[in-house]
């Protein structure tokens, strides 16, 4: 029992020597750090799942074969809903201006973007090389997003292959579904992983807590007898192996902050607005880099919140693992 | 402090009404195996037993080994519960379905001197004196100030940083009588504690038991010191093969 003053406390159980504390705060780092890693990656998938399918489910890719070409006659019903520029007629206006001003009359797009020919050049790249590119008719290619709630008019695909015969309107709304899917299995296998880990750190801290009542227990027969009561013994050995929990919790999550932080790094173009390009001095440069993400504010609040709850999270299963274990041990004492 | 309340007229003196502090009624207990204790001796059963002891009283407790001594002591500190019969402590119906807590705080009332001292190794005389008060959640300066008192009234202030390996038996046993009253028990109980002590020693350890009985605090010695009984005469309580057969 500690006195007011916090000294040492003096009643035989010297638990610093009784329980395998270095043990036990490897063990809870170990297992800190596989939560901290598990949830990280359940909050990245579950983000980046969350973003995709929402802007997948708003965004509209319209391609364009032959842009250039003069656009068909359009019909009588298409014509009434087309505007028609004053300086242009029919026969002078190309296939995607077309169909961009029959665009542009939808009420239900918030963006209407054209790629040009630098931004279509960056996306084929990967698969056609530089040389690739210029040698293929390419299609124009318009990128819709539609306002929120809304959706395109059932007759718009039809209008457009009558302006420009061959245009394809991608819709991703299956997408949606299909992501959203990814998204709550990756989530429920961090959960699962969570619980597995968990169950683990009790076992791991449920054996160091009988290892420490066997050691200590003709002492606690002895405080017992004096008239110690059970939450007594068990608040003792439920705070010591709180606080080695506490410390093993923490060190496993500054462990996990790494891998975590170049990872953040590294998936910001793909979960942000901003474009984060990899350090072109190579990767002895990437762990400072990575660092950064956690100052200016790559890194969501909500993962962050979620690596500190871990030690507390190590600590409270600590707390209440050894209490149990203790007050069911001293059962068997009358 | 205990040494000043030397000072005062011993409870026998005051003329208040003594309250039964031990009270047990057809009371039996055995085992369903064979039950050892701490040191590996086989517990005897109890066989209807029935006595009181009011407060402030000093009983030996005698019988050959094997006539339960031990059994009925681990009864009257509740480290075992009786099979049947009735049994009131302290004011308290003992039953199965008592409290744990309940037990405790009764725990805690009771001073008990084992036979083997039962210290806590790791620490000194002071705080191995000093864990029925902290045990209570005592202020430290208030257990400094009684652990000090104690010490020297058990003549060990001397030795009050030493560790329980560097006692004799006799001051390892003192500190053990120094443990069990300092929280000012309302019962004391010691099993055979004079048995490694040399004839000085146990004529001053009981010497001190009987002080502390004078003061309020009731008292039963198992011992089968047969010269010790003489020199010091009370009251007690027989037992042969588990059964009371003498109370007076």
């Amino acid at each position: 029992m500690s006195d007011r003053r916090g000294r040492r406390v003096r009643d035989g159980l010297a638990l610093s020597h009784a329980l395998p504390d270095r043990s036990l705060v490897a063990m809870v780092a170990a297992m800190s750090l596989l939560a901290a890693l598990t949830w990280a990656g359940a909050f990245g998938a579950w983000s980046l799942s969350a973003r995709w399918a929402h802007g997948a489910a708003n965004l509209v890719t319209i391609q364009v074969p032959d842009p250039d070409r003069p656009a068909s006659l359009p019909s009588d019903d298409a014509t009434a809903q087309v505007p028609v520029k004053e300086n242009q007629t029919d026969h002078q206006r190309s296939r995607i201006d077309a169909v961009m001003d029959v665009l542009r009359a939808q009420s239900a797009l918030s963006e209407i973007h054209r790629l040009d020919a630098r931004e279509l050049d960056q996306i084929l790249r990967p698969w056609l090389g530089t040389s690739g590119v210029a040698a293929l008719p390419l299609p124009g290619v318009i990128e819709l997003h539609l306002a929120p709630g809304a959706s395109l008019t059932d007759g718009l695909s039809s209008r457009l292959a009558g302006l420009a015969p061959g245009t394809l309107v991608e819709r991703n709304d299956d997408w949606r579904s299909r992501l959203q899917m990814v998204a709550r299995s990756l989530l429920a296998c961090a959960a699962l992983a969570i619980v597995l880990v968990g169950g683990i750190g009790v076992a791991v801290i449920g054996m160091a807590t009988r290892l420490g009542l066997g050691a200590r227990r003709e002492s606690i027969a002895i405080l017992h007898g004096l008239g110690a009561a059970d939450g007594y013994v068990a608040s003792r050995f439920g705070r010591r192996v709180a606080w080695l929990s506490l410390a093993g919790g923490i060190a496993g999550t500054l462990l996990a902050v790494p891998p975590i932080a170049i990872v953040v790094r590294f998936m910001a173009p793909l979960s942000g607005p901003q474009a984060v390009t990899m350090p072109e001095q190579g990767y002895s440069t990437i762990l400072p880099e990575a660092f950064a993400a956690f100052t200016d504010g790559s890194v969501p609040g909500d993962l962050m919140i979620g690596l500190a709850c871990v030690p507390l999270c190590a600590m409270l299963t600590a707390l209440l693992t050894a209490q149990v274990i203790v007050r069911v041990w001293l059962r068997r004492l009358p | 402090m205990l040494v000043r309340v030397r000072e005062y007229p011993s409870f026998h003196q005051t003329g208040f009404a003594r309250v039964v502090m031990i009270r047990l009624h057809n009371v039996t207990w055995r085992h369903a195996g064979q039950m050892r204790g701490r040191r590996g001796e086989t517990l005897s059963a109890l066989t209807s037993i029935s006595f009181t002891v009011p407060q402030g009283e000093f009983r030996w407790l005698l019988g050959p080994s094997g006539a339960g001594k031990s059994s009925l002591l681990r009864l009257l500190h509740l480290e075992t519960l009786p099979a049947s019969g009735e049994f009131e402590l302290l004011g308290v119906d003992i039953r199965p379905a008592v409290g744990r807590s309940v037990l405790a705080r009764l725990r805690q009332r009771i001073g008990m001197v084992h036979q083997d001292f039962r210290l806590m190794p790791t620490l000194s005389v002071a705080d191995n004196v000093a864990l029925p008060l902290r045990l209570q959640r005592r202020h430290e300066t208030d257990v400094s100030t009684e652990v000090d008192a104690i010490l020297n009234w058990v003549d060990l202030a001397a030795r009050k940083g030493a560790r329980p390996a560097e006692l004799s038996g006799g001051e390892q046993q003192r500190t053990a009588i120094a443990r069990a009253v300092v929280a000012r028990p309302d019962l004391v109980l010691a099993d055979e504690p004079t048995n490694a002590l040399e004839e000085s020693q146990a004529s001053r350890v009981i010497a001190m038991l009987r002080e502390i009985s004078a003061m309020g605090t009731t008292v039963i010695v198992a011992t089968h010191n047969d010269a010790l009984v003489r020199r010091f005469p009370a009251q007690a309580l027989r037992l042969e093969h588990g059964r009371l057969v003498s109370n007076e």
